[in-house]
């Protein structure tokens, strides 16, 4: 097993632990948790096996929702975003140009910043149509997804500045 | 094979997402009633519009099988009303059964005609259905004729568009009787003959079936009087009705059966000189 493999188990066990026993809890401004978790999706490798981070995306989820007592939001959230990823990736970074092997690599700010910002929006958004489920709420679902994305890319820039890239 | 092996490879990321989200859309309903109501609701929305579609293409072809057993189950309503509408007539005395002698069956008319003068109708029910000649035919809303002759599966009824038939009618309000005679134009316009002066009429009056003949029950409802004349020169009224159902429009139709039509028939023999 190589190192890569172990340091990405530790930081899945790591972030699902911290997001439900400290993220789920913060309930900012009321009720905004903001949704560390996605950090993983972001900084897996972007040339691995894409069958394969489906399924991770949907694992990390699962445990999530397992875990957190909550129905299965978080599921079809990162599992949807997971399997978005690509999409996301060739329009942030741009087709004509070689893609970068992963987040960390990747060297213009610009292109960073609106892959984080299209695929946390994505993620969120899908979480709370999932939780509203309801063509009423469509107005709450927006700012619901709006604050909360705001909170969660703030969370996940300083963070990830925190850790550089290894290679 | 090959090829949709290869299919399965090249798109094993789509199939993989929506296994996976299916799988968590049941985890989602089976942990949280909110959202089961909603998918439910969801999938009902999709659901109706397909069951409707498939039940309305159903429907359409019980219709035959509906509309017979419909039929069938007019033919007995009928016997009860016109059973209903006979209150003296056939009232034996106080307390007794009343008297009821008609058997009704339903049939379909399957020729029909109004250009001529003496038109004729056919039905599809004949000798092996129990129709006999000189049974009356009623439809839902009035009566069409009376049969002449018949075969084994079919009989030919002279319909009331024939200008040598004569109805006995009576009227809803009025014990005065005539008879309904054709006038031979419009399929519902009739002249009711041989109302004597003295009776009390109104126009709208409902005329029924006089119940006098041996072919139909007393009481059923045939038309209005469209036009009233008292003709006093010759002591009868000069009327015009209009039907409540044009004859010539009819597709379903009851033959009604009278079980003493013969002793009536004997009886009326031995009166004729």
């Amino acid at each position: 097993m190589s190192s890569i493999t172990l340091k990405t188990i530790a930081s899945f066990v790591i972030l699902v632990l911290s997001q439900v026993f400290i993220f789920n809890q913060m309930n900012l401004l009321g009720y905004i948790n903001p949704m560390l978790y996605v950090l993983f999706l972001v900084h897996y490798r972007f040339d691995q096996n894409q069958t394969l981070f489906i399924f991770i995306g949907f694992l990390l989820g699962f445990f999530i929702d397992f875990m957190s007592q909550t129905g299965g939001a978080h599921i079809i959230a990162s599992l949807s975003a997971s399997f978005f990823r690509p999409f996301i990736i060739r329009n942030a970074f741009g087709i004509t140009a070689e893609l970068p092997k992963s987040f960390q690599s990747a060297s213009r700010v610009l292109n960073k910043i609106v892959f984080l910002l299209f695929f946390i929006l994505l993620h969120h958004l899908i979480y709370f149509i999932v939780v509203y489920f309801s063509w009423d709420a469509f107005s709450l679902i927006l700012k619901s997804t709006a604050l909360t994305a705001f909170f969660s890319l703030l969370l996940i820039v300083i963070i990830s500045s925190l850790f550089k890239s290894t290679k | 094979m090959q090829r949709i092996i290869n299919a399965l490879v090249q798109f094993r990321n789509p199939i993989l997402y929506f296994f996976l989200l299916g799988f968590s859309l049941l985890f989602l309903s089976s942990r949280s009633s909110f959202h089961q109501n909603k998918i439910g609701e969801l999938g009902f929305y999709f659901s109706s519009g397909l069951y409707k579609f498939s039940n309305s293409i159903n429907q359409y072809f019980d219709l035959k099988e509906k509309n017979r057993i419909l039929h069938q189950e007019n033919t007995q309503l009928k016997a009860l009303a016109l059973k209903k509408n006979a209150p003296f007539i056939y009232d034996a005395y106080l307390g007794n059964p009343k008297r009821f002698p008609f058997k009704i069956r339903n049939a379909n008319v399957i020729k029909n005609s109004l250009l001529n003068q003496r038109n004729y109708i056919i039905i599809d029910k004949g000798t092996e259905d129990g129709v006999q000649t000189e049974m009356g035919v009623i439809t839902s809303n009035g009566i069409l004729g009376i049969v002449k002759s018949v075969s084994k599966k079919y009989a030919s009824v002279i319909s009331l568009l024939h200008q040598d038939l004569k109805i006995n009618v009576r009227f809803k309000h009025s014990d005065a009787f005539g008879s309904l005679v054709w006038k031979g134009k419009s399929p519902t316009e009739f002249s009711v003959e041989d109302i004597v002066s003295s009776a009390q009429l109104q126009l709208g009056d409902t005329i029924v079936t006089g119940g006098m003949s041996s072919y139909f029950p007393y009481g059923i409802p045939l038309g209005t009087i469209t036009q009233l004349e008292n003709d006093i020169n010759s002591g009868f009224y000069m009327m015009t009705a209009e039907l409540f159902e044009n004859p010539s429009e009819v597709y379903a139709a009851y033959v009604i059966e009278n079980k003493f039509k013969e002793e009536i028939d004997f009886l009326n023999k031995e009166v004729k000189p």
